[in-house]
């Protein structure tokens, strides 16, 4: 799993002492969510579209993927807005080879979760949902 | 004579590199990654052929050494290590300059003078003076320390030793500074689980030489590279933002239906030492929603217009500003080679802009101009001075 950091320094120091411990929690909120065995991968992203964490597969450029999420997120919302359906909870994107859950996890982050096609949904929001909430709690405690 | 710090454009900025010979303070109020910075610094001087000297007090030199690799290839063999470790440590060294008792200010100082009136190097990095500052009393470090800047100057050494203040006040902040050349600051900060680094040269006596506060970024082998997470491309419907983001970047992608952006272009850029992201925006108004999403935390904005349409201009204005204020702006005068170009001075005055923002004329398409107008803005971000 990799801990995105704008620029990936080489060494972390002291000074992260407070920040690292952010993302420590984070990490343990993605491995917790990552037990559902229907996950293939997680990535939390900012809705201006830069990359928190990622474990997303090798191929995938997490950095693309955090700024497409956040224009369906945006897109979704105004979307959401423009029907009067009230507040934005989640975007899911259904393709041929699997799912993309794009759910708001407090006011600055979004959880990207990458799905089986043939995966139990009711299973996986519940976990999606349940670390929303994790991860929205830990990025207000900054 | 100038050491470089391996970072293309703030040695553009310093004439070539700091000064030689000269003391540079590496300083931050909070832990930060200088070390990375002065281990370039070092890599850069041994890649020139030059010989160096590194005075660690908290790595052993088998371990500095090794985390020295990381910047690739150099030789080995110009570089001489000061060995403050392994008497914390009660073990031998094998350095052939070793501190034998880290309890004694003098024999320390001692020691880093000998290594360097004997290797002669042009770069000396000191990691760190704090090792020093909460060890020993003040005056006696202060005596010592401005003895030592005076070694390093005669032998022709340019100096560099980090700092990160846990001891001293203000008072005794300036007086190092005071004895520096140039003082480079460093700050770690996190927002939303990101975290970035920055530095600034804060003070430099020759030639003055500023700058404002540089996003920057380290990757194994590149070594520390300026790096800015978002600069955005924007201008009116059709004035070439997607082509300005696909000539610029090396990769990049762009979400588009029927010729028009409807989302946004994204792309990568690497040259000059330099990392940026680069976001296009849509330029019709009824996406401008998808704009606000990712007009947040500007490193520096490239506003593109068709140089032949004065009826697009004053969309190009109220986009602009709804980038935000002060945001270091380049205008791509775009389409530069078809007939009936507007003046600059049109341009201007439609535009609201003073001459603080350069305008340069583009022919996206065959990338005209397009290093140019990134090179000025990288330089606006960095800071004049």
């Amino acid at each position: 799993m990799t801990l995105e950091r704008a620029g990936e320094p080489a060494q972390p120091n002291i000074a992260d002492a407070g920040p690292m411990e952010v993302r420590a929690k984070i990490q343990l909120a993605m491995n917790d969510l990552r037990r559902l065995s229907d996950i293939v991968a997680i990535a939390i992203a900012r809705r201006d579209g830069l990359i928190i964490a990622h474990d997303l597969p090798r191929d995938v450029d997490p950095k693309r993927t955090a700024a497409m999420t956040a224009a369906i997120v945006g897109t979704s919302e105004m979307a959401a807005r423009e029907l009067g359906h009230g507040k934005f909870l989640q975007a899911i994107v259904d393709s041929e080879f699997g799912k993309m859950l794009s759910t708001g996890a407090g006011e600055e982050a979004l959880l990207v979760t990458l799905v089986r096609p043939e995966a139990n949904m009711g299973l996986v929001l519940l976990g999606v949902e349940r670390a929303a909430h994790r991860i929205a709690t830990i990025l207000a405690g900054e | 004579m100038h050491t470089g710090t391996g970072i293309q454009i703030l040695d553009g900025k310093l004439g070539g590199g700091f000064q030689r010979p000269s003391a540079v303070l590496l300083f931050s109020d909070h832990p930060s990654e200088k070390r990375l910075f002065a281990e370039q610094f070092v890599v850069t001087g041994l890649r020139d052929g030059e010989r160096c000297l590194f005075v660690d007090f908290f790595r052993a030199p088998q371990l500095a050494r090794r985390e020295l690799r990381k910047f690739g290839s150099f030789d080995e063999g110009r570089i001489s290590y000061v060995d403050a470790t392994s008497a914390q440590l009660l073990i031998p060294s094998s350095e052939k300059y070793s501190i034998r008792d880290p309890n004694d200010l003098d024999h320390i100082m001692d020691t880093i003078e000998k290594a360097i009136r004997e290797t002669k190097p042009t770069r000396v990095v000191v990691d760190s003076m704090e090792f020093l500052a909460d060890r020993f009393p003040k005056e006696h470090v202060f005596r010592r320390w401005r003895q030592l800047l005076e070694v390093g100057k005669t032998e022709g050494a340019t100096v560099s030793y980090l700092f990160v203040n846990w001891t001293y006040g203000q008072a005794e902040i300036e007086r190092i500074e005071d004895m520096s050349d140039y003082v480079v600051e460093f700050q770690s900060r996190m927002r939303t689980g990101v975290l970035q680094h920055f530095l600034r040269i804060r003070h430099s006596h020759s030639g003055g030489v500023t700058t404002n506060w540089i996003p920057y970024t380290f990757k194994e082998l590149v070594g520390l590279t300026v790096y800015f997470p978002r600069i955005l491309v924007t201008g009116p419907f059709n004035a070439g933002k997607s082509t300005v983001v696909r000539m610029l970047c090396k990769e990049s992608v762009s979400v588009d239906r029927m010729g028009t952006t409807i989302a946004f272009d994204y792309g990568n850029i690497e040259i000059m030492g330099l990392e940026a992201e680069v976001f296009g925006t849509p330029g019709q108004e009824r996406f401008d929603f998808v704009f606000q999403i990712f007009a947040r935390e500007v490193n520096g904005l490239l506003l593109v217009i068709d140089r032949t349409r004065a009826e697009d201009l004053p969309r190009a204005r109220q986009m602009k500003e709804l980038a935000g204020k002060d945001i270091p702006t380049v205008v791509l005068a775009n389409k530069a080679d078809l007939p009936n170009p507007l003046a600059d001075a049109e341009i201007r005055t439609q535009l609201g802009i003073g001459p603080e923002v350069p305008i340069v004329s583009t022919v996206a398409t065959q990338g005209q101009g397009l290093t140019e107008a990134l090179q000025k803005l990288a330089s606006m971000i960095l800071g004049e001075g």
